[in-house]
């Protein structure tokens, strides 16, 4: 009964986290926009600057992203990038729509000029609000189905067993 | 060390071909230069070679190693620091320069915006131009830049095609001057001069976190990676300096910019490309200035079989188009042989172009120098 509840409340949750996850990832980027603009920062203390103000587990794509840039040596960017994504991805409520918009910007960050970068930046950021829309209806509509799902399943398994 | 500080941006495949050169190859090496699927070629001493995969020098341009488009946007991307953004400025000038000096001169395709060249895209070519330190190199030149009277040094051109070791010289003219270095009879306790140097590509003083990289003695401030007219005015504004050392002038700003120093009192050293006085006079930036008498003195390069001629022209002779009262031919180049210790001007007779030689006019030898 316990583990089945739990089981619903940690899909809950999942739905619950995923849209914040995405929220902060889209301010993340701004903040990825504003060092490439304005700073024109080099890409590794870029990465590192932005995210070293995340939370976890976002946090971690882009520390580790930056870290990576910095120590290999035939590597590029873009496998950097796509590393720390693929490392990390599983730890995030995110799905793969967010990671396919993640995965296209990596493809192009640092190989072109700034105007050229923010255009990525931002179709990166589109990509994403709309994924976060679908994931606050999602969050709506299976939010609280999946905790009474879990109770009720639980409870069936009770009886049955009863 | 400089060459060291070079590799980190290189890739390993290519660091690892370099590293298996033969050692005089290795420690005269002026530049690498990398062009996608085409031979690697690397030039020394005045030589230029391709190079095997196992790293031996050959005229065969079929038996070279070939590095391919990964290499290419491998190397670019780390010169670049992943993020080419940030070198906008730079791509349209068409070159980069890392940390120790290093220029990495770039080909690719030009992008243009209304008529002018925005920056370059697929980037298939790339020289990288090992800068070298050589203190002393200037000793030869020093004595005859010298004005006594004013005790400091003269307005100052040093003229040569690229490649001939220009910035070095200007580096070590200015190290000479902050360093009281005078190499002069009547110099002899004199102190150094206050030396302000506008570096626009960073290439004289290397400049790392604002702090030179090479000697450039102890009276020196530098204006890192700031374009040279605005960069004259503001150091003479702000850092009362008593000569300037400026790189590569020619373009009309430039001219505008030296004769503001000039009036402020200020002695200028400054280096163009040119391959000679006729070149020199069919620039018109540059005609004017020597017209004007700005530049007091010329100092021509040229470099043959490893050695270094030093010609030393004063601007009257320039206009006069005779080639040159005084010169002083040093058998050591800037850039991969050892200093020879003093100039002893000797007088040449009866020929045109009367010419010393110093004595210890030396070939390259196989290993030494005091690069790192």
């Amino acid at each position: 009964m316990v583990a089945g509840t739990l089981i619903g409340f940690a899909q809950a949750a999942r739905y619950a986290a995923r849209p914040g996850q995405i929220r902060e990832l889209i301010h993340a980027l701004k903040r990825l926009e504003t060092e490439i603009s304005y700073g024109q920062t080099p890409l590794p203390e870029a990465l590192a600057r932005v995210g070293g103000v995340l939370a976890e587990p976002l946090r971690r794509i882009f520390l580790q992203a930056a870290a990576r840039l910095k120590e290999r040596r035939e590597t590029t960017a873009e496998a950097c990038w796509t590393e720390a994504v693929e490392t990390v991805w599983p730890d995030t409520a995110m799905r793969a729509g967010e990671k396919e918009a993640l995965l296209r910007l990596g493809a192009s960050l640092g190989l072109s000029d700034r105007a050229d970068q923010l255009k990525h930046v931002r179709l990166a950021m589109v990509h994403l609000e709309a994924e976060e829309t679908a994931a606050r209806e999602e969050q709506r509509k299976y939010e609280k189905m999946c905790r009474s799902l879990g109770v009720l399943g639980a409870a069936l398994v009770v009886i049955l067993m009863v | 060390m400089r060459l060291a500080q070079l590799y980190e941006w290189l890739p390993d495949a290519l660091c690892g071909v370099l590293d298996r050169l033969p050692g005089p190859v290795r420690e005269q090496m002026e530049e690498i230069r990398v062009r996608q699927d085409r031979p690697l070629e690397v030039v020394y001493g005045s030589e230029s070679s391709f190079v095997t995969p196992e790293g031996a020098v050959t005229d065969d341009p079929s038996a070279a190693w070939r590095p391919d488009r990964g290499l290419c946007r491998s190397l670019l991307e780390r010169i670049t620091r992943h993020s080419l953004y940030a070198v906008e400025e730079e791509l349209r000038s068409g070159f980069i320069t890392v940390s120790g000096g290093h220029r990495i001169g770039l080909a690719g395709r030009a992008v243009l915006e209304n008529g002018s060249v925005r920056r370059l895209r697929d980037i298939a070519g790339f020289n990288v131009r090992i800068a070298r330190e050589r203190i002393g190199c200037s000793a030869p030149v020093m004595p005859a830049i010298v004005d006594p009277s004013a005790r400091t040094i003269r307005h100052t051109l040093i003229v040569s095609p690229p490649q001939q070791g220009k910035t070095t010289l200007l580096r070590d003219v200015a190290r000479a001057v902050s360093a009281g270095d005078w190499r002069h009879p009547a110099a002899r306790g004199w102190r150094g001069r206050k030396v302000g140097v506008v570096d626009e590509r960073s290439e004289i003083a290397a400049c790392e976190n604002g702090v030179p990289t090479f000697d450039l003695g102890p009276r020196c401030d530098v204006l890192d990676a700031c374009p040279k007219a605005e960069g004259l005015m503001m150091l003479i504004r702000s850092m009362s300096p008593e000569v300037i050392a400026v790189d590569e002038i020619g373009r009309p700003e430039d001219a505008a910019a030296l004769r503001e120093a000039l009036h402020a009192g200020v002695r200028v050293v400054a280096t163009a490309h040119a391959s000679g006085i006729e070149d020199l006079l069919s620039r018109p930036v540059l005609r004017e200035l020597v017209a004007e008498g700005l530049f007091r003195v010329c100092v021509f390069l040229s470099r043959t079989g490893g050695r270094v001629t030093h010609r030393i022209v004063t601007a009257e002779e320039v206009l006069c188009g005779r080639p040159g009262r005084q010169a002083v031919r040093s058998g050591a180049a800037p850039r991969d042989a050892p200093l020879v210790p003093a100039a002893r001007p000797a007088a040449g007779a009866g020929a045109r172009v009367p010419r010393a030689e110093t004595d210890a006019a030396r070939q390259i030898p196989a290993r030494g120098g005091n690069h790192g």
